[in-house]
């Protein structure tokens, strides 16, 4: 048994917010503190290890709701980008860790030791080919200590569309139903509905009711909502997570609202919200509309988004929306790859760098930041920064930092260029984010999306995985560097060091649908995939620790 | 008094010495010098190892013996000069900042590759690649000189920014291969697509090379701007040939399949 | 004080601060060098009338110049920095862009104030112009229709004194012309200064404002005008025997370039024919840097 004793407990979703009591783990779990007052008669055999976290607060471990950390476009990265993996981190193999490089597209065991070192202890995984889950799930497979999940593509997946042009809903929902368990996934991912399957022609699809290239009845608005129908009917413990069409582009605040409007009604996760929440009419008049896209989301209750925040610096954009990357890779000259994932998707890579003295990437700045501010429940919106896309993840302690600190955020508004600062609200947004509610953005709140009842507190019975902070580090930054890291009742890292190397487990579903889809799916595999339909379902025996989440 | 070392012998396999720096000399004692990590394949030993170390304390490092498989030597130094008295291998003075490096004999390939200042001057041949960025960077050496008596490889002075690179002897496909600012000069003549991807920056040739179909003739002249690296060259012992009398370079534009905006200048003797 | 039967009058020349720039034309051959550097002094007698004041150092010879040409170097002397630094401009784009075979570099390489001429002069090149970055100096390469304009890109400006002078009180105009020229040809060999006037001596010598016309910001120097003595509305400062004077007006890069320039020009004008040597000051309300006459003679 492993007690953590005197350190200033933050349990928003048990309502706790910054009492110094006790956390008892047995079991890999929480359990009841049996010195508590009330509490039943001590176990026989207790003993283990108590914790003296005086001075230091305790969070339960951190949920990273939107990552992109495995498979085969962050491998296709990585292989884009020597460069970087020169200047990286580097992890030589010890007895307990075995060598990676860190960076903005970490190697798997690197991955895992980055991300617990900061206090996360679930990541997951947001784009998943099905033809290449198989590759997911492997690179998941070596990414030690962290639990995953991982969400599958779906809204470019050309057998689900050519369903949804005749009309068949059901036969659509069982498709993706089927898909999902092929997949071992755990959830539906929706990327620029209908571009990415334009993107095969050299198109995109930016107006939300027009036809996607190619159909006559589908149109980027039918296929969100019927992929949010359906995550519902298949109640999927996380619902269809979304990047909205126009991802980047000035203006695109509208496409963003209306698409609020279409889901409506349906659960629905919008993902990096940040790239979605622009005004102007072009690159120099582009600005900031935040306000208008928080008010929105404010009013449509069913819905949850993460951030997309932004960080000035270096990063790497890793996205399945091909025709945006294409663009980025025009209007900046760097270099540029694309990969084209047969009837289901493709990915853009270009490795990118946010400047503060440019004018666009001073509004992504502070776009990200004023959602954070102006989202007024803390429980609908989490803390990301679509990792590599917008930031490194482990630069969350900065934005943190920039949410706790007013004072410093405001400052930070100041050394923008002049007219960035007249084209954003953040120089007047003074609230300031308490500690119950940092807990809830990096933790309660994702891993309540993400239906992982289990994870984001420190009630009995939840996992025992918990981040243990100075409640006064040296260095004035809080978050950066975890005192103590419990993964599953085991310290795995203690003062920086990674001390013990666990694996973490993959939560899967298996939505019910009706046996004779695979029958279907036989049918017309052979006439459009160049796999054999036998090798396209991803063995559970891949995946480590496999644990399935059911669907209720 | 410099820092004398003396290899033993010439180790089977290659030796990462990139501690193995003036910066690192200039400060430490005698014991912390022999005592400097270097990895044989992927072990880590001791420099004293492989060599018998003089002196101490000093900015200047005499190296003497076969060095062809150690590698790194004098990797990102900022000061003083290295002699080596012999070979010396791969990513010699590779992102050097200042000071001077002086080899007798050969070098490998990666030559100076980033490096932002300082000189390196080489007796005998060089690999490929000297003077350029390492894979995926966008540019290679951004300052300092590399003078190569003999000739190079594959890709001298490849995605270069800035700098001088001068090859006595000839050099091999891809010169200035993606240069984005430079000059390379070229006395031993060159193989195939020199120039290729340019896009700013000179290459200068004395002799008749072949060149790319996408690049264009523009005059034969004298240009002044020559004159100022005649001066330095002539003092690394570089002639470089400049009386209207004697003849005039060809310039030649390019690449324009990039669009490049480089040029090459091609010295043609009056007949 | 007297030299050669000459009396040296004890009083002081008054300058005034200045900033300088030096220029280094090179071209082709000696002649072509001189033609620009000509054309690139003319009409820079005084910054009052002309912005400048402007004037040939010395022929520099190739072993001395940055490309191994022929060249002169001239020294240009302004109020401020911003004033000097659009005249550098104006001057080297009229006068030696325009000349055949030339080029042009900076002659104050260790003064911290850049002017950014050659820079600015780029767009001449209307993006066809290149640069060439050599021992941590920019160069731009200007197309031209005979080749290239090889220009440095900064220009080095510096703290200099303006305003050296002394005059040449003679029996007869040809004695004062003769002394004048003689003290011009012996300051000419002194490094880091030029006489900005025709032929280095000023004949019209001036005072400050006028008696009678209120606008005037100078006038003719009346004290020192040969037909003005005697008259009852003029004070003049002409001593006997003396019927006609010539000024001779130095500016040089420091004080040392200067009193070494005044000594030798003083030295060369003591000569037969000569009265008197004196200079002209404001009672030192002006300018803060005197040079006085007996102390440059000692």
């Amino acid at each position: 048994m492993l007690r953590i004793s005197g350190g200033k407990v933050y349990d928003p979703a048990n309502g706790i917010d910054g009492v110094v009591k006790d956390i008892c783990i047995a079991g890999g779990k929480i359990v009841p503190d049996v010195n508590a007052p009330g509490s039943p008669e001590p176990r026989s055999g207790e003993g283990g290890r108590t914790i003296d976290a005086t001075g230091m607060v305790v969070f339960p471990g951190g949920v990273d709701v939107h990552t992109h950390v495995a498979g085969g476009a962050l491998n296709f990265a990585r292989g884009l980008v020597p460069e970087n993996h020169r200047a990286a981190r580097k992890f030589l193999h010890t007895p307990e860790r075995r060598a990676g490089l860190g960076g903005m597209t970490p190697t798997t065991f690197a991955t895992g030791y980055l991300y617990a070192g900061m206090g996360w202890t679930t990541v997951n995984e947001a784009a998943v080919p099905i033809l290449s889950a198989r590759h997911t799930h492997e690179e998941l497979h070596d990414i030690p200590l962290v639990d995953k999940t991982t969400l599958v593509l779906m809204a470019n997946n050309e057998i689900v569309m050519d369903l949804l042009e005749a009309g068949e809903t059901e036969r659509a929902r069982d498709v993706v139903a089927w898909l999902i368990w092929a997949a071992k996934a755990y959830g539906v991912k929706a990327v620029n509905p209908g571009g990415v399957a334009a993107w095969k022609w050299g198109k995109n699809a930016n107006a939300l009711f027009q036809p996607v290239e190619g159909y006559q009845q589908v149109t980027p608005a039918r296929i969100i909502s019927s992929l949010a129908s359906i995550a519902d009917d298949l109640k999927l413990p996380h619902p269809m997570h979304l990047h909205c069409n126009n991802l980047g582009l000035p203006g695109n605040f509208t496409t963003t609202i209306e698409t609020m409007n279409v889901i409506d009604g349906h659960r629905a996760h919008l993902a990096h919200l940040q790239f979605h929440a622009y005004g102007g009419d072009d690159w120099s008049s582009m600005r900031s509309e935040s306000a208008r896209v928080a008010e929105a989301f404010n009013a449509h209750k069913h819905l949850t988004t993460d951030a997309g925040a932004v960080l000035f610096g270096d990063a790497v954009t890793i996205t399945a929306d091909g025709p945006w990357q294409h663009l980025l890779h025009q209007l900046t000259g760097r270099k540029w790859g694309n990969l084209d994932v047969e009837n289901e998707t493709g990915c853009g890579i270009v490795p990118y760098v946010y400047k503060d003295r440019n004018l666009v990437n001073a509004v992504q700045w502070a776009v990200g930041l004023e959602l954070l501010l102006l989202i007024d429940d803390p429980w609908r919106i989490f803390l990301t920064t679509d990792h590599p896309n917008g930031a490194c993840f482990w630069r969350y302690p900065e934005i943190i930092q920039l949410l706790t600190d007013t004072e410093f955020r405001k400052a930070q508004v100041k050394q923008l260029p002049a007219k960035a600062q007249q084209r954003v609200v953040l120089a007047d947004l003074d609230r300031e984010y308490t500690m119950s509610e940092i807990a809830i953005i990096t933790s309660a709140g994702p891993a309540r999306s993400l239906g992982l009842s289990q994870k984001g507190h420190l009630g009995p019975g939840a996992d025992a995985d918990v981040t243990i902070y100075h409640e006064k580090p040296d260095d004035g930054r809080l978050f950066t560097y975890p005192r103590y890291v419990i993964k599953s009742g085991e310290i795995v890292v203690e003062d920086g060091d990674v001390r013990a190397t666990t694996a973490g487990r993959e939560f899967v579903v298996h939505p019910t649908c009706d046996n004779a889809i695979e029958e279907y799916l036989r049918q017309i595999f052979p006439k459009i995939y160049t796999m054999s339909f036998d090798n396209y379902p991803v063995e559970i025996e891949r995946l480590r620790h496999a644990q399935i989440q059911p669907c209720q | 008094m410099p820092v004398t070392l003396r290899l033993k012998e010439p180790p089977p396999v290659p030796l990462e010495a990139e501690t193995l720096t003036t910066d690192a000399t200039a400060l430490l004692s005698h014991a912390d010098i022999r005592a400097l990590p270097v990895n044989l394949g992927k072990r880590q030993r001791r420099l004293d190892d492989f060599f018998d170390v003089d002196g101490e304390r000093s900015d200047e490092i005499e190296i003497h013996g076969d060095a062809t498989r150690v590698k790194w030597i004098g990797r990102g130094m900022t000061r003083g000069r290295i002699v080596v008295r012999g070979n010396a291998g791969m990513h010699l003075g590779s992102a050097m900042k200042g000071g001077a490096i002086v080899v007798d004999g050969d070098v490998s390939d990666w030559l100076g590759a980033e490096m932002t200042g300082g000189s390196i001057h080489v007796h005998g041949n060089a690999g490929g690649q000297a003077g350029a960025a390492y894979r995926g960077s966008l540019s290679g050496m951004r300052d300092g000189t590399i003078v190569i008596d003999g000739g190079a490889g594959l890709e001298v002075g490849m995605r270069m920014k800035r700098g001088l690179i001068v090859v006595r002897g000839p050099v091999r496909d891809f010169a200035g291969l993606e240069m984005k600012g430079g000059t390379i000069v070229l006395a031993g003549g060159a193989e195939l697509r020199t120039g290729a991807w340019m896009v700013r920056g000179t290459i200068i040739s004395l002799m008749s090379i072949q060149l790319l179909p996408t690049f264009s003739y523009a005059c034969t002249y004298n240009p002044t701007f020559l004159n100022l690296y005649a001066k330095q060259l002539a003092s690394l012992g570089c002639h470089l040939p400049l009386d209207d009398h004697e003849g005039g370079y060809q310039r030649y534009t390019g690449d324009t399949c990039v669009p490049g905006k480089g040029e090459l200048l091609i010295w043609k003797p009056r007949a | 004080m007297t030299r050669n039967g000459v009396t040296i009058v004890d009083t002081f020349a008054e300058a005034f601060d200045m900033r300088a720039a030096r220029v280094v034309i090179t071209a082709a051959s000696p002649k072509w060098a001189r033609t620009a550097a000509e054309c690139m002094t003319g009409f820079a007698t005084s910054v009052i009338g002309c912005k400048v004041e402007a004037g040939i150092e010395t022929d520099v010879s190739p072993e001395d110049t940055p490309d191994g040409r022929p060249g002169v170097s001239v020294l240009l002397f302004g109020f401020d920095a911003k004033g000097l630094s659009d005249r550098l401009l104006d001057r080297i784009g009229q006068t030696v862009l325009t000349c055949a075979t030339t080029a042009c570099f900076d002659g104050l390489p260790d003064a911290p104030e850049r002017a950014a001429a050659g820079g600015l002069l780029r767009h001449f090149g209307d993006r066809f112009q290149s640069s060439k970055f050599l021992d941590g100096r920019r160069y731009w390469r200007i197309p031209v229709m005979d080749g290239e304009f090889l220009v440095q890109e900064t220009f080095g400006i510096q703290k200099a004194i303006g305003g050296g002078n002394f005059l040449i009180l003679a029996s007869d105009q040809a004695s004062a012309l003769t002394a004048a020229e003689a003290a011009v040809d012996a300051m000419r060999a002194v490094r880091g200064v030029v006489l900005p006037f025709p032929g280095g001596i000023v004949r019209a010598g001036s005072k400050v404002g006028a008696r009678r016309y209120k606008k005037m910001i100078a006038s003719t120097n009346d004290a020192y005008c040969p037909t003005l003595r005697g008259r009852s509305d003029a004070m003049s400062a002409l001593p006997d025997g003396v019927n006609a004077v010539l000024e001779i007006v130095v500016d040089g890069l420091d004080r040392g370039a200067i009193e070494r320039a005044l000594a030798a020009g003083i030295h060369a004008a003591c000569r037969a024919g000569v009265i008197e040597i004196t200079a002209g000051n404001y009672g030192g309300k002006l300018g803060k840097h005197h040079f006085h006459l007996h102390a440059r003679l000692a």
